[in-house]
């Protein structure tokens, strides 16, 4: 048994010959977390849950899930992708059915047929006159029947409304907690994510910016707002992302050190340094010795 | 949590069903389709049987008349049963060559190429069900129908066919370009291909319209193939003529030409052929004293049928390899495949 859901080395996937979807990406996700996938629109993150749900071929590296290679995994791992495709012309009932014919002795129809029902949607109903937010109930009770190890959810939320979302969160939530099972859900909405995910791995421009333990990556970042002559003495720490306003500066910095008295400090939200990593591709990312330390091994 | 070790009752009652229950799915899926190829066997079967018994022997009937008027200018024969027998037998010939076409537009488009586009194929394979076993229950299944379907009309046509010959002085020949192939297997070969070319084209292209002009294409150019290679794959028959006999069609050519004096065969030179005497002077000139033809007879019929049959579907099965190879390398499942074989 392996204490790792997902380990990527040197993970890279180019479409054609065009761009790289994503390039040099080496992470580690744990078991048992819920994981956030973040980055803006086009960063890689479908590319990423794609490839470790075993649908597509790394162009290059390496990527190992739940101690195999994804193709091995896969019936282990529940996938539901972006576009939430389901079959348009069979009724919610029938797409149930077929995940019991692809998954048996394995397939929940009691929590498949429970997340169904928790959003009223009529068994008899066409697939193809769902909204947006009722396939999303339809593609998770898919994916959530199979019973996986390892759960990749592809912007989940984004077609649901705010009640649906909290309610559906909920029931990934109690799977994790029943099952242990690993949930790894990818958004470009943080504030979405932030209730929920303890683990995080934020990529941009097809590369990782940040990864680990959402408390111990708030914990080692600080706001500070220092008067804009600090500007030397800032730069002693490791300055993530730094705006002069006036007279101040205002920093998202690692402290290596105490701060000074006349600076202001307080702790960042998850946004705050998600957005401060965003900005300056060029950060220095948290060393992972810094990271695995903390991290139970 | 005391639900933890407890599985629900749904998951005992399939635990020990064995492997996914690929025909319910697949039935679930394309059910539509299913009915639309039951539909077209039925309707072209029907007319087949129509054409082989009541058309055909009223056909014949109106030519025996028509034949027993021996030139006399005023003379009742049931024409509107030859014209009615000629249509529908045109028709049907149409369709039944049409058939394989139908068959990879289908598969390309909606059996492949639409599935990889919208991504259910890949849910279908996020659903316990590996891409190749995907592609093998979507080839096999389809295959059985296809060439049930195909083989039935098939020898319902060559029934019907067998019905006129010698009897309707305007039936086809059996090495008509159509009725040479919707006569014998090699239409069903045909079909297989038009499967296996959208499986290719479909896992190529993962889009419906790319794929559906990718398989037509690809079983427009193996039929052409086939067509092309059928009269050599079985020894032929030679046959001369003097020259002033002019060149004569005995069967399924395999060559034609001229006959030199020192008895070798020549091609046909290029001459006007509305120039009466151009021709004449270009044979002139390379000593034609005859004509040759290395045809098939109607005895060669089965022979031609079965090895054609056979190099059609070598390529059909290399179609199907070629899907298989690509979805493996697409999907990474090769990798797979290889490492537990090591192991």
């Amino acid at each position: 048994m392996t204490d790792t859901a997902i380990e990527a080395a040197g993970l890279g996937k180019r479409f054609g010959r065009g761009k790289w979807a994503l390039r040099g990406c080496t992470f580690r996700l744990p078991t048992g977390r819920v994981c956030a996938v973040v980055g803006p629109n086009g960063a890689g993150k479908s590319t990423a849950l794609t490839l470790a749900a075993g649908l597509l071929a790394p162009t290059e590296g390496r990527i190992t899930v739940l101690g195999t290679d994804p193709a091995s995994a896969r019936p282990r791992v529940g996938h539901v992708a972006q576009g939430k495709p389901l079959y348009p012309r069979l009724t919610v009932a029938e797409t149930l059915r077929v995940g019991a014919d692809l998954n048996p002795g394995t397939w929940d129809a009691a929590t498949a047929e429970r997340v169904v029902a928790a959003g009223g949607l009529d068994p008899e109903a066409r697939v193809r006159s769902l909204s947006g937010g009722q396939r999303t109930r339809v593609a998770l009770a898919l994916a959530l029947g199979k019973r996986p190890e390892l759960l990749l959810l592809d912007e989940p939320m984004a077609d649901l409304d705010p009640l649906a979302r909290r309610e559906l969160m909920g029931t990934l939530m109690a799977q994790a907690a029943q099952y242990g099972t690993t949930i790894v859900m990818s958004s470009h909405v943080v504030a979405e994510l932030e209730d929920s995910c303890d683990h995080l791995l934020l990529v941009g421009g097809g590369r990782v910016r940040l990864a680990g333990e959402i408390d111990d990556l708030l914990a080692a970042h600080t706001r500070v707002t220092a008067p804009a002559d600090d500007a030397d003495l800032l730069s002693s720490h490791t300055v993530v992302d730094s705006r002069a306003t006036g007279r101040q500066l205002t920093a998202l910095i690692r402290p290596t050190g105490p701060l000074p008295d006349t600076w202001r400090a307080s702790a960042p939200s998850l946004e705050e340094l998600v957005l401060g990593h965003l900005r300056n591709p060029e950060a220095p990312v948290p060393t992972p010795a810094a990271e695995t330390g903390k991290a139970p091994a | 949590m005391t639900t933890l070790t407890t599985p629900s009752p749904s998951a005992t009652a399939h635990r020990d069903s064995g492997g996914p229950r690929l025909l319910s799915w697949l039935l679930r899926l394309h059910r539509p389709a299913l009915w639309a190829w039951t539909a077209l066997v039925l309707v072209l079967g029907a007319g087949l049987l129509w054409l082989w018994g009541p058309l055909t022997d009223a056909a014949a009937a109106a030519w025996r008349q028509y034949n027993a008027c021996d030139m006399r200018p005023r003379c009742a024969y049931d024409q509107p049963a030859i014209l009615l027998y000629k249509d529908v037998e045109h028709y049907i010939t149409l369709a039944v060559t049409a058939v394989p076409f139908l068959v990879a537009a289908w598969a390309g488009a909606a059996l492949f190429g639409r599935e990889l586009e919208s991504g259910t194929a890949q849910l279908a394979w996020a659903q316990s069900l590996s891409p190749t076993r995907w592609l093998t229950a979507k080839l096999a299944f389809p295959a059985v129908l296809v060439t049930a379907g195909t083989g039935l009309l098939v020898c319902l046509y060559h029934l019907a066919w067998s019905a006129g010959r010698g009897r309707i002085d305007t039936a086809r020949s059996w090495y008509d370009s159509l009725v040479l192939h919707t006569n014998g297997p090699t239409t069903v070969a045909f079909a297989l291909t038009g499967l296996a070319a959208g499986a290719l084209a479909g896992v190529l292209c993962r889009r419906t319209f790319p794929a559906l002009a990718l398989a037509l294409g690809l079983t427009a150019v193996v039929r052409a193939v086939a067509h092309l290679a059928m009269p050599h794959l079985w020894p032929s028959v030679t046959h001369t003529v003097d020259r002033s006999e002019g060149p004569v069609v005995l069967g399924l050519e395999a060559d034609s030409g001229l006959v030199t004096s020192t008895g070798a065969h020549v091609p046909v030179p290029r001459c006007d052929a509305m120039d009466p005497g151009g021709c004449s002077a270009a044979y002139d000139r390379l000593g034609a004293v005859g004509y040759y033809t290395e045809y098939h007879p109607f005895s060669h019929y089965w022979p031609l049928q079965l090895t054609t049959t056979a190099l059609v579907l070598v390529l059909a099965g290399l179609f199907a390899l070629g899907a298989f190879w690509v979805l493996r390398r697409t999907t990474g499942t090769a990798r797979a495949a290889a490492k537990a074989g090591a192991v």
